[in-house]
């Protein structure tokens, strides 16, 4: 799993073809039917099955999949299937949430920090030295610090997605101050924070847009991961991580225990990446 | 060459002091306290001072932190409060395994690259192609604990053919056959995200180059468009994959702690699982430094060879 | 020049290289299965591998608070005397008798002869003094400390004599010589290094690489016969799957520290066998802070007591390995009484209408757990299931081990807590003066009631530990536990080793100690 887009997320100055239409088409496509169904799921789900995902069963140890519980009980007699659906609500909250926010933030950041020069250099600094870490890396140090949780999972989420938007920000800024139309907006004595808000950031809409879709890819890999690593969301609180963690102690006992949060991350995770592949294509049509 | 290395190295070395001065911070904020764990249940606070003592946890900060840097540079790593002994030796322990996977995992890596990424350039089947596309979203997409799993049910619960976690019973290099089965499985999983990051760059470079007028001309004067690619094209490509490994080395760190978790392979990724949820801090400090080195340094290295083997970057500055 | 076509041959050729020796060689699953021998007579030779999920800590080699630790004592020392496992009943080790004198203030001991050091040394009198007494060296944390430190003088009359002077009588003084290692007085500071753990035992510590293995071989000079095996050698596999994984492909031939559902489907496998740790008891139980709001009506904490699930959670937690309980004695305890043991069935009604009288309703509880157990971590959601089913709310709270001893010993847990606690398989007096969780001075559980001191008080000082007296003393002692119930016991619960056929002889002292003297490979 990993972060990089093939194609460099790098800002263009002037864009403006009818993209709609060739997103649409293809990857992107295929990604909005992916997250669609996984977000319809997650928001519909709940309501058609008849099991509280926190709801211990009597007598429904380690069941296997039946007409019951599709997916079979846990350790703990809940049904699987029950709290796959609710985990889906879990990821989903997180990254709804903590991309944005993430996002805002490092973008504040990173066009604000470009208005003045030591500023600038502190900032650069600063996100060189966060993006030095590896993500899960970050992820672990981290959590280790505020402990396991789901807010905890946001946390994270929210620091590794503010350098990104930072450097992608700043990266939009330069771009575009080099321009010209923006070179003669200062000329003609234009603020700074004028220049800003007219010239650069409708114009770095489309790479953050991009990067958004991006990171909520990164927001479930890392939930899932911390999850995995028993960092993740606390118990009883379901999530897809959660639910594949406990899935797997019993790999060998029920294969298939693993099953549904595999193909929901799979599908989530691959949707995100098609939607943010195909943004980016269209942006360069 | 020794002028742009001279002139990347001191922004490496910042970044590289900054994280140890944040490592070492966030560190000491971790709440638990080693010495009372050590202590055990029943101590009293008289026993888990005089531990703190031992341990150096009752001296300033700033003195402890100086004294772990000056540790690192002499090669004096500290000992794991919990965890037990030098640390030096239980990251060479660590280290040693971690190596093999990770080399392992890039040595398949490019290979699968170098076989997929000129097939899916020269390729004018459409099948193929969007095999290869489909390859190559998803090896860059799934995350690793998606394909290790699935890989653990298929070799090893549904057919019982690969050993799904742990290290040969008889050590590494008792018997090669032996150790390149239990190396497969978590080697492949790891291997993959890079796999499908190099396959994609080098596809799009070898067609970028393909479109280059010496190609045409190459091409006009009858060799085989196969032949073309292969020895013509790969070549020009070679810079684009450097660059792409090196930009890989953060992901196959992280990647190594999770494939090392799920396969219970006991390297380094595992020694920093044990340390955080131990609260082993001289372990976990020295091991997060450590990747950040590693990732820093592979990255300034990238940049030598890529000025190395593109002669615009080393001269010009910027490209 | 045609390139491609010998690439394209050579990667042909390479191809079917591989085939080839994937074909030839041996696959490592198989190697995995292959079938051990099942002689059972005892032969002499072979190295013992066995597994462990937690290292080595040094410092709390007395503390028996973990599996590496219990493997070395075990392997490395000798006691004075060991309990039987089925009743307790103290069999000669290094004291070959023993007997009271001053109504119980003092015990005179004979030491058997012969016995050496690991160094050569000969073991005599001083050592024993040496070892009581750096027992009782708060530095060590030994549990029963507060028992060593009635021991108010040791005479050495004799290289093979030894006199106890007690300030008073104490009921569980064998126990203190059950559980003292007797340590080498000369190498006992390089101890806490883990460089050196000179003991009488049947193996030789040899070294230990941290995080890595630990080595041992054959002493040939055992006072108890020379072991068959020649060496023993550890290895630390952290993480709970690898550890299962490596015994079930004999990788290991013991290991300790599997899951319980591991070890079940393992066992159901064949090859192996799970054994429970018969006579080294564990408890798992719920600790009450009587000091929270709501928690410090008793009636409230007799609902939280009635509304456990006990035989749940032994059954499905703890794959049957255990039984419920409402007191802490186990089956084979003198305080062992079936009536009294029964008190707390669960019984929603009753906790409900227990709850009813308490009147206001409760404020929603916090229940701390260690959060690397997943165990811990399963009892804890059960918990907090069976709690919300009687209408109390629990907050889970997952606490990384180290913030778990340091809340356990601070007794600052703010409401609810589970985990283990041990010792009750022992002479009842050294559960409420040793166990932190039932120390009646203090507790975890800020509990305090004159009633309860005194009678943990009387159990412990009586000269003997079993008869009418003790049985009463036991009794009234089980009463305060029921009607204070500042802890809720779930269930007697037993460590298990998972064992390969191959390793016969396998025995183990109540403190979980592993002793591998007869132990053999077949």
């Amino acid at each position: 799993m990993t972060a990089v887009l093939e194609d460099p997320v790098e800002p263009v100055e002037v864009a403006v073809p009818a993209r709609p239409r060739v997103f649409a088409r293809g990857k992107g496509l295929i990604g909005l039917v992916l997250v669609g169904v996984v977000v319809l799921a997650g928001l519909v789900g709940p309501l058609l099955v008849p099991w509280d995902p926190y709801a211990q069963l009597p007598d429904a140890n380690l069941l296997g999949p039946s007409g019951a519980h599709l997916l079979g009980t846990d350790d703990l007699n809940r049904d699987v299937l029950a709290r796959l659906l609710a985990g889906i609500r879990v990821d989903l909250l997180i990254s709804f949430t903590a991309v944005p926010v993430g996002a805002l933030i490092g973008c504040a950041v990173g066009a604000l920090a470009t208005v003045n020069n030591v500023l600038d250099v502190a900032v650069q600094r600063l996100f060189d030295v966060l993006l030095a870490f590896p993500q899960l890396i970050l992820a672990i140090g981290l959590a280790a610090v505020i402990g396991p949780g789901t807010s905890s999972v946001m946390v994270v989420v929210v620091f590794i997605e503010i350098p990104v938007f930072g450097r992608l920000l700043r990266a939009a800024v330069l771009k575009v101050r080099e321009a010209q139309y923006v070179t003669a907006a200062e000329v003609v004595g234009a603020r700074k924070a004028h220049v800003l808000r007219t010239h650069v950031l409708p114009n770095s809409l489309e790479p953050v847009l991009v990067q958004l879709a991006l990171s909520m890819s990164v927001a479930v890999f890392i939930e899932g991961a911390m999850s995995v690593l028993g960092i993740g969301v606390s118990p009883p609180e379901p999530s897809l991580g959660a639910v594949l963690k406990t899935a797997l102690g019993y790999l060998d006992l029920n294969p298939l225990f693993a099953a549904g949060p595999l193909v929901v991350t799979a599908v989530l995770v691959l949707g995100f990446q098609l939607i943010a592949q195909a943004a980016n294509a269209a942006r360069g049509a | 060459m020794t002028r742009y290395l001279l002139r990347r190295a001191p922004s490496a070395l910042i970044v590289l002091w900054l994280a140890s001065v944040l490592i070492f911070l966030v560190i000491r904020a971790i709440p638990g306290d080693a010495a009372a764990v050590l202590a055990g249940a029943d101590a009293p606070p008289e026993v888990v001072a005089a531990i703190r003592h031992d341990l150096g946890l009752d001296l300033p900060v700033v003195s402890q932190y100086l004294h772990w840097l000056g540790g690192l540079f002499t090669g004096d790593l500290g000992r794991s409060y919990l965890i037990g002994g030098d640390i030096a030796d239980l990251v060479g322990a660590g280290l040693g395994n971690t190596l093999t996977l990770t080399l392992a995992a890039l040595v398949i890596a490019v290979l699968v690259a170098l076989l997929l990424g000129p097939l899916w350039a020269a390729t004018r089947n459409r099948w193929v192609d969007r095999a290869l596309t489909a390859f190559h979203t998803a090896a860059v997409a799934l995350p690793t604990f998606v394909t290790g799993v699935v890989l653990i049910i298929v070799c090893g619960v549904w057919f019982r053919v690969l050993p799904t976690g742990g290290v040969p019973p008889k050590g590494m290099f008792d018997r090669l056959d032996i150790t390149a089965q239990y190396l497969v499985l978590p080697a492949v999983c790891l291997a993959l995200p890079v796999a499908g990051v190099l396959t994609g760059f080098l596809a799009e470079t070898l067609r970028a180059e393909l479109r280059q007028d010496y190609i045409t001309t190459v091409t006009a004067a009858g060799v085989r468009r196969r032949e073309v690619v292969v020895r013509h094209a790969l070549r020009g490509a070679l810079p684009v994959v450097v660059t792409t490994l090196g930009l890989q080395t953060g992901s196959l760190l992280g990647g190594a702690v999770l494939v090392e978790s799920i396969f219970s392979w006991p390297g380094l990724g595992l020694l920093v699982e044990q340390g955080i949820t131990r609260r082993d801090y001289p372990v976990v400090q020295v091991l997060l430094i450590l990747s950040v080195a590693v990732f820093v340094l592979v990255q300034l290295l990238t940049d030598v060879v890529h000025a190395y083997l593109d002669p615009r970057v080393r001269l010009g500055g910027k490209a | 020049m045609n390139v491609l076509p010998r690439r394209a041959t050579l990667r042909a050729l390479a191809a079917a290289a591989l085939l080839l020796t994937t074909a030839a060689c041996q696959s490592a699953v198989d190697a995995q299965t292959a079938p051990a021998g099942a002689s059972a007579a005892p032969k002499s030779g072979g190295v013992a591998e066995l597994g462990v999920n937690l290292d080595l800590v040094p410092a709390n080699l007395f503390t028996n608070s973990n599996v590496s630790i219990t493997t070395v004592v075990g392997l490395v020392y000798d006691s004075l005397v060991r309990y039987d496992r089925q009743k307790l009943e103290a069999k000669p080790r290094l004291a070959t008798a023993w007997e009271q004198a001053d109504g119980g203030s003092t015990l005179n001991i004979t030491l058997r002869k012969g016995v050496k050091f690991h160094s050569g040394r000969e073991f005599t009198s001083a050592d024993v003094k040496f070892s009581l007494t750096s027992y009782a060296d708060p530095k060590w944390n030994g549990q029963l400390a507060g028992t060593a430190k009635t021991i108010t003088a040791i005479e050495t009359p004799a290289p093979d004599k030894v006199v106890l002077k007690l300030a008073h009588p104490v009921s569980n003084l064998l126990d203190l010589l059950d559980t003292v290692p007797i340590i080498d007085s000369e190498t006992a500071a390089e101890i806490g290094t883990g460089k050196k753990f000179v003991g009488t035992g049947a193996f030789k510590f040899d070294s230990w690489r941290p995080n890595t293995d630990l080595t041992f071989s054959r002493n040939d000079d055992y006072w108890g016969g020379k072991p068959y095996l020649d060496g023993v050698h550890v290895r630390v596999i952290p993480d709970a799957q690898s550890l299962a994984a490596a015994v079930k492909s004999g990788q290991v031939q013991l290991a300790r520290g599997v899951g319980y559902r591991d070890a079940e489907a393992a066992e159901a496998a064949g090859g192996l066998k799970a054994i429970p740790l018969e006579g080294a008891e564990l408890q798992a139980y719920v600790g009450i802070n009587v000091s929270a709001p709501g928690l410090d009506d008793p009636k409230v904490r007799h609902a939280i007591a009635y509304a456990l699930d006990k035989e749940r959670i032994v059954k499905e937690v703890y794959r049957g390995k255990g039984y419920p309980v409402s007191l802490p004695w186990p089956r084979t305890s003198p305080a062992y009484d079936q009536e009294l043991d029964n008190r707390f069935r669960r019984d929603v009604a009753k906790a409900k209408s227990l709850l009813a009288e308490h009147g206001a309703a409760l404020p929603e509880v916090p229940l701390a757990y260690p959060g690397t157990d997943g165990v811990q971590a399963n009892i804890a959601q059960i918990v907090q299931n069976n709690l919300a089913e009687v209408g109390i709310a629990v907050k889970l709270e997952p606490v990384d081990s180290t913030q778990f001893i340091k809340q356990l010993i601070g007794a600052q847990f703010p409401g609810l807590w589970v985990t283990n606690h041990s010792w009750a398989q022992f002479t009842p007096s050294t559960l409420t003066v040793s166990a932190y969780p039932f120390n009646a001075k203090r507790n975890s559980s800020h509990f305090s009631s004159p009633a309860y001191t005194a009678a943990a008080d009387n159990a412990w000082k009586l000269p003997d530990a079993t008869g009418a007296a003790a049985t009463a003393a036991y009794k009234e002692l089980s009463n305060q536990l029921l009607d204070g119930t500042f802890l809720a016991e779930i269930g007697v619960v037993f460590e298990q080793v998972v064992v390969r056929d191959g390793l016969q002889g396998v025995d183990w002292t109540r403190r979980r100690e592993l002793d591998l003297s007869k132990a053999f490979l077949a």
